[in-house]
């Protein structure tokens, strides 16, 4: 048996914008380096309501000597996440994970773009944060194109400032960066990124990637990572279904958790 | 039509001292009474990282049709207190590709394989069934005549007695494996639905799928699924399984496997009280891979306390 539930220590869970939470959790070594887009199911040990455990997007990973280190950074959006957000430091969550067998993968292309949108910033820092060592030539080879309701929303800035030379912040209210929708601000420079010669990267909510789908041809290598309630985690209950194309380009249901949670954005389907 | 012998486990040394855990279905021995129950545990792969599949007593497989379906649009799912609504719709590879792709890998372990069967006619209930009597590594066949996701087949055949008995009779014609019959409890005499297919030539009967429901977004007026209702399962069922799988115990002579809620050995054991010789472990793996296994180790330490000698004397004993 390879996998395993781990019991994790949190040694750090604080708001670090109006509902938007980072908590720091220290697992067992066991726990394998995840790659970017991989995500964990979290539980609150011993307590089975609510009932389900939740998907959260790894938003970087340390190992130390004896054991390592996961950040989780999460939005508040009902009442399991509300309850994580309550736990205190020392508090004992059970996860289970890296999960998700479909991650991003390293580019190798001169222009290499990220978008995300509010809470879409989890998984992308962690993928900017290895491009950083792996793929990337040079700071300016990646640029970050981050968007947020508001200046008091806008979450991982200071994080993706390490590893990335161009960011291009915007809000809908103009209160960091351009007054902008994140994919206006893209399309104005997509003339500028040669499709044959770009590797393009995207986590947001669902209308923010149905705007790149449309925008983006088949020609361009565009990777996103979906969302979807899921249940178990592992593939197994089907419930966190999405609408995708498979090798014939048939309508098929693939599993955001096991399948996913990042899909080639020309397969995703928009039903 | 069951063969004497056919599907018997081979019980390896150490699993010898364990014979007081050792239940029989229909002629089918299982190491121990806890299966995990048919779809919410896949094909065995997807939990074989986290669970020792050889320790289980049984695994019931997804939902089989006969060709592959694609399932319902999301959204398929909603927490619900104490459990969860499911809308999948029996998404499956098919009966061929299990037989292929899926099958191969459960051979590598000695454990009992049951196929949950499903068809939109008792014409493809049949030929489901047909096929996987000929794999080699299917021990017996679940009749899924409960889903309350789909729109042809399934509930339609096991809320109506006559129905569910002629899909019996159909399957049993069609295989020399033993036959269990999932119920739905989406009915007004469960017991009723039983017999019926006790007397169709039934092997066994597992019960409940899941209870119908509802859950409905507030700011949107829509309901939390595509599909509008689903089934819901968890621990909030529990009370209502084990009082079905009382009621059905006290009618029938077949075996009785129970299902609903079960989340540790205590609610296991409950069912078992209540009538239930076997019983199957289902939502409860998607927040514990490792809940089934661990609901065997707590029936071992219960019958170790109590100084029950075997499983099958506590099957039934209820005291009212």
């Amino acid at each position: 048996m390879a996998k395993d539930i781990y019991i994790g220590e949190v040694s750090r869970n604080e708001e670090v914008r109006t509902d938007f939470f980072l908590m720091k959790v220290t697992l067992p070594s066991g726990f394998v380096e995840p790659k970017p887009g991989q995500f964990v199911m979290i539980r609150i040990a011993g307590l089975n309501d609510p009932f389900l455990s939740r998907p959260l997007s790894i938003y970087s990973f340390a190992r130390g000597r004896s054991n390592c280190t996961i950040e989780l950074l999460y939005r508040t959006v009902g009442k399991g996440t509300r309850i994580l957000a309550g736990l205190i430091k020392g508090s004992l969550v059970e996860i289970s994970g890296p999960l998700g067998e479909g991650h991003f993968v390293t580019p190798n292309t001169a222009n290499i773009i990220l978008i995300a949108g509010g809470i879409g910033i989890a998984p992308l820092s962690l993928l900017a944060q290895n491009l950083c060592r792996k793929a990337c030539r040079g700071k300016d080879a990646m640029t970050f194109y981050l968007g947020a309701q508001s200046a008091d929303v806008l979450v991982g800035l200071n994080r993706v400032n390490k590893y990335c030379g161009n960011i291009i912040v915007c809000t809908d209210d103009g209160s960091a960066g351009m007054k902008a929708l994140v994919t206006k601000a893209f399309q104005k420079d997509l003339k500028k990124y040669d499709p044959a010669d770009t590797a393009i990267y995207a986590c947001g909510p669902r209308p923010m990637i149905r705007v790149l789908s449309d925008m983006l041809g088949p020609e361009y290598f565009c990777q996103v990572s979906l969302e979807e309630r899921m249940a178990c985690g592992v593939g197994a209950c089907v419930g966190c279904a999405v609408a995708v194309k498979d090798e014939l380009g048939q309508k098929t249901y693939k599993r955001v958790c096991a399948d996913g949670p990042v899909f080639e954005l020309k397969d995703v389907i928009w039903e | 039509m069951f063969q004497e012998g056919q599907g018997y486990f081979q019980l390896k040394s150490e699993e010898k001292k364990d014979q007081a855990m050792v239940v029989e279905i229909a002629g089918l021995k299982l190491k121990n009474p806890v299966m995990t129950a048919s779809g919410t545990f896949g094909y065995g792969e997807e939990y074989s990282d986290y669970v020792d599949l050889n320790l289980l007593g049984g695994i019931v497989v997804k939902g089989l049709s006969l060709k592959p379906r694609p399932g319902n649009p999301p959204p398929r799912i909603m927490e619900t207190s104490g459990g969860m609504l499911n809308a999948v719709g029996l998404q499956n590879v098919g009966v061929d590709v299990f037989i292929a792709d899926k099958l191969p890998f459960l051979r590598r372990y000695n454990v009992a394989v049951i196929a949950n069967i499903y068809g939109e006619s008792y014409q493809e209930y049949a030929q489901v069934a047909s096929k996987l009597s000929r794999a080699e590594g299917v021990h017996a066949l679940e009749i899924n005549v409960s889903c309350p996701n789909v729109k042809r087949g399934g509930l339609s055949f096991g809320s109506d007695p006559r129905a569910a008995a002629e899909v019996t009779r159909r399957v049993k014609a069609e295989t020399h494996l033993p036959v269990i019959v999932k119920l739905t409890p989406n009915v007004t005499d469960i017991a009723s639905i039983a017999l019926s297919v006790e007397n169709a030539g039934a092997d066994a009967v597992s019960l409940i799928n899941t209870i119908t429901g509802m859950s409905i977004d507030l700011s949107t007026r829509t309901p939390h699924l595509k599909n509008i209702t689903g089934g819901l399962s968890g621990p909030s069922i529990k009370p209502v399984a084990l009082r079905m799988v009382w009621q059905v115990a006290q009618k029938v002579s077949i075996p009785v496997i129970g299902i609903g809620g079960i989340m540790t050995a205590e609610d296991a054991l409950e069912f078992m009280i209540a009538g239930a010789k076997a019983v199957q472990i289902g939502t409860a793996s998607f927040i514990n891979p490792c809940a089934s296994v661990e609901v065997i180790d707590g029936i071992r330490h219960y019958m170790h306390e109590n100084k029950i000698k075997n499983i099958a004397d506590i099957v039934g004993t209820l005291q009212t």
